[in-house]
C-alpha cells in the first residue's frame, strides 16, 4: 500500500486520481475499518499536511469550516459557540476527549454513518459543502448531497462547509453512545429565526433515523413562521412523531424512536434556549 | 515502506515502517516502549492514550505516517520511580491503581489536563477522563487522585 502526504489539494486530488487511493482524515473510522479488513485500499492520502483544510474562519457571508477541523478544533472555537451553537453541543458530546482530538467533520461526511454526529447540525444550519475533484471545485446544499448515492464520486475531496450568517438560534440534542444498538441511537437538531416572539424559518434534522441524516421540509413547514411558545414546542413534537414513524415505517426499532423523540427534541429546544440566552 | 520522523520523550527516531502499521505498534513493537497498552484496539478504552503534540490520542486509531514530523510523550516520558509525577504520587497515594492496566492512559490523560488547566473543577477532571475505562477502580480514587495532584500543584 502507497502513502502520500500532499501539502495542496490540487496535490491530494491530482494524486487521487492517479492511485486511486482513499483519503485519510482523522483515521478514526478508517483505521479501524482497515484493522478489520473491511477496507484494503490501494493508497492512502493523508491530508493531515494541508494547513488550510484545518481553517475556521468568518468571512461577510459564512461560517467556513475546514474539512480537517476537528470535533476538539470546532467544540473550543468561540466564532462556532456563538454563531453555529447547534454545532457546538454536538462537539460537546461526540465520541471521547481522545476521538474529539482526532476525529475531523470532513471524515464525519466521508464515513456518512447513520449516527453521525456533525450532520444534523450542519443541515439545521443550511450548511453548504465544499467539494473539488479533477474537474474543479464546487459548492451544494450539504442537503442535497446527502441525497446522492454514492455520496462523493471516486478522487471527490470535501474541503469544508459553509454555514450562512443570518441570524440564527439552534440546539442540539441525542440519545445514545455510538457503541449503542442502532435502535437506542437518535439526534435532533433545531435551527430558526426568531423575531421577536416568533419563530421565522424553522429547519430540523433528524440522526440515525433512517440510512443517512436528513432535514425534514415537513417540519420546516409546519413549524415556521409561528409564535415560539409551549404551544410551538408541543407541535413540535406531534409532528417530529410524525416525521419519524413516516421515516421508519415497520422497523423495529419504530416504536421505541417514535416515543423517544418527544424527549429529544424538548432537549434540543430546551438547548437552543439556553445558548440563545431565552431562559435569563 | 515510508520513512518517518518523529519524536518520543524527547528522542529523535527516524525509522522505516509498513504505512498500515499503527502508532501503537509502533511505539510497542518498535521501540520497546510497553507502557502504552492495548486494550479493546478500537478507541473505546484509553488504554493506548498518548500525547501527541499536545493532545491526547488513542494511538490505537494512528497510523504511523500521520506522525510524521510530531512529537509525542508516552508514559514513560511522564516520571519513573525515582522521580515520579505529582499524578504518579496523587495515584499510588489514593491509591487509584488496581490491576493497573488503564493506569498509563489515566495519568497522561490527568497529566495532560493539569498541564493546561492547573486548577480543573470536579466536571473537568470527568470530561478529561472519560475517554478511559478502569474495570476494577470504580473511578472515584482516580478523580480524588487528580484532584489532590492539583491541590499539590497549587501549593
Ligand atoms: C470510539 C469511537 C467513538 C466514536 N464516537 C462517535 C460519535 O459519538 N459521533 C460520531 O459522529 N462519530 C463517532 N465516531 C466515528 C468517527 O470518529 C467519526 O465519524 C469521525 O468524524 C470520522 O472522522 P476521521 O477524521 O477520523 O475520518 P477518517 O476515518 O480519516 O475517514 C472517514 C472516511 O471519510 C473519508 N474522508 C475523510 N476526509 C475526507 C475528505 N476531506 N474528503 C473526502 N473524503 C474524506 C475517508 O476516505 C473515509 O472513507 C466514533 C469513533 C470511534 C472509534
Ligand atoms: S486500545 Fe486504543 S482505545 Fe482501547
Ligand atoms: S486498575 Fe484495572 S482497569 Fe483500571
Amino acid at each position: 500500500m502507497k502513502y502520500y502526504q500532499p501539502q495542496s489539494v490540487n496535490e491530494a486530488i491530482e494524486i487521487a486520481h492517479s492511485s486511486q487511493g482513499m483519503f485519510l482524515a482523522g483515521g478514526t473510522d478508517l483505521v479501524l475499518q482497515m484493522q478489520k479488513r473491511k477496507i484494503q485500499p490501494k493508497a492512502l492520502i493523508d491530508l493531515g499536511r494541508i494547513p488550510e483544510l484545518r481553517d475556521i474562519k468568518e468571512t461577510k457571508e459564512y461560517i467556513e469550516i475546514g474539512s480537517m477541523a476537528t470535533f476538539s478544533d470546532m467544540g473550543q472555537n468561540q466564532l462556532i459557540a456563538e454563531k453555529a451553537a447547534s454545532l457546538w453541543l454536538a462537539c460537546q458530546t461526540m465520541g471521547s476527549p481522545q476521538i474529539r482530538n482526532q476525529a475531523t467533520i470532513g471524515g464525519n461526511l466521508g464515513n456518512c454513518s447513520p449516527a453521525a454526529d456533525g450532520l444534523p447540525p450542519l443541515l439545521a444550519l443550511g450548511a453548504e459543502a465544499v467539494l473539488i475533484s479533477g474537474e474543479g471545485e464546487k459548492q451544494m446544499p450539504l442537503a442535497d448531497l446527502l441525497e446522492q448515492t454514492p455520496l462523493l464520486s471516486p478522487g471527490t475531496l470535501i474541503v469544508g462547509f459553509k454555514i450562512p450568517k443570518i441570524y440564527q438560534l439552534s440546539g442540539f440534542a441525542k440519545l445514545g453512545r455510538r457503541e449503542a444498538l442502532a435502535i437506542a441511537r437518535l439526534s435532533v437538531a433545531v435551527a430558526l429565526e426568531l423575531d421577536g416572539s416568533k419563530a421565522g424559518k424553522v429547519r430540523v434534522a433528524l440522526g440515525a433515523v433512517g440510512r443517512r441524516a436528513f432535514l425534514s421540509d415537513s417540519l420546516a413547514q409546519a413549524l415556521s413562521q409561528r409564535e415560539f411558545n409551549e404551544s410551538w414546542l408541543e407541535l413540535g413534537i406531534s409532528q417530529v412523531q410524525g416525521v419519524v414513524r413516516a421515516a421508519l415505517g415497520d422497523r423495529a426499532s419504530a416504536p421505541y424512536k417514535r416515543v423517544a423523540v418527544a424527549g429529544v427534541f424538548r432537549e434540543a429546544i430546551a438547548s437552543l434556549r439556553q445558548q440563545g440566552g431565552l431562559d435569563k | 515502506m515510508i520513512t518517518i520522523e518523529f519524536s518520543v520523550n524527547d528522542k529523535t527516531y527516524v525509522l522505516e515502517v509498513d504505512p498500515r502499521e499503527r502508532l501503537l505498534d509502533v511505539l510497542r513493537n518498535r521501540l520497546g516502549l510497553m507502557g502504552t497498552k492495548e486494550g479493546c484496539g478500537e478507541g473505546e478504552c484509553g488504554a493506548c492514550t498518548v500525547i501527541l503534540d499536545g493532545k491526547t490520542v488513542n494511538s490505537c486509531l494512528i497510523l504511523a505516517g500521520q506522525v510524521h514530523n510530531s512529537v509525542i510523550t508516552t508514559i514513560e516520558g511522564v516520571g519513573n520511580r525515582q522521580s515520579p509525577h505529582p499524578v504518579q504520587k496523587a495515584f499510588v497515594e489514593v491509591g487509584a491503581v488496581q490491576c493497573g492496566f488503564c493506569t498509563p492512559g489515566m495519568v497522561l490523560s490527568a497529566k495532560n489536563l493539569l498541564d493546561k488547566n492547573p486548577h480543573p473543577s470536579d466536571e473537568e477532571i470527568g470530561v478529561a477522563l472519560s475517554g478511559n475505562l478502569c474495570r476494577c477502580t470504580g473511578y472515584d480514587k482516580i478523580l480524588r487522585a487528580v484532584k489532590l495532584a492539583a491541590e499539590e500543584g497549587k501549593q
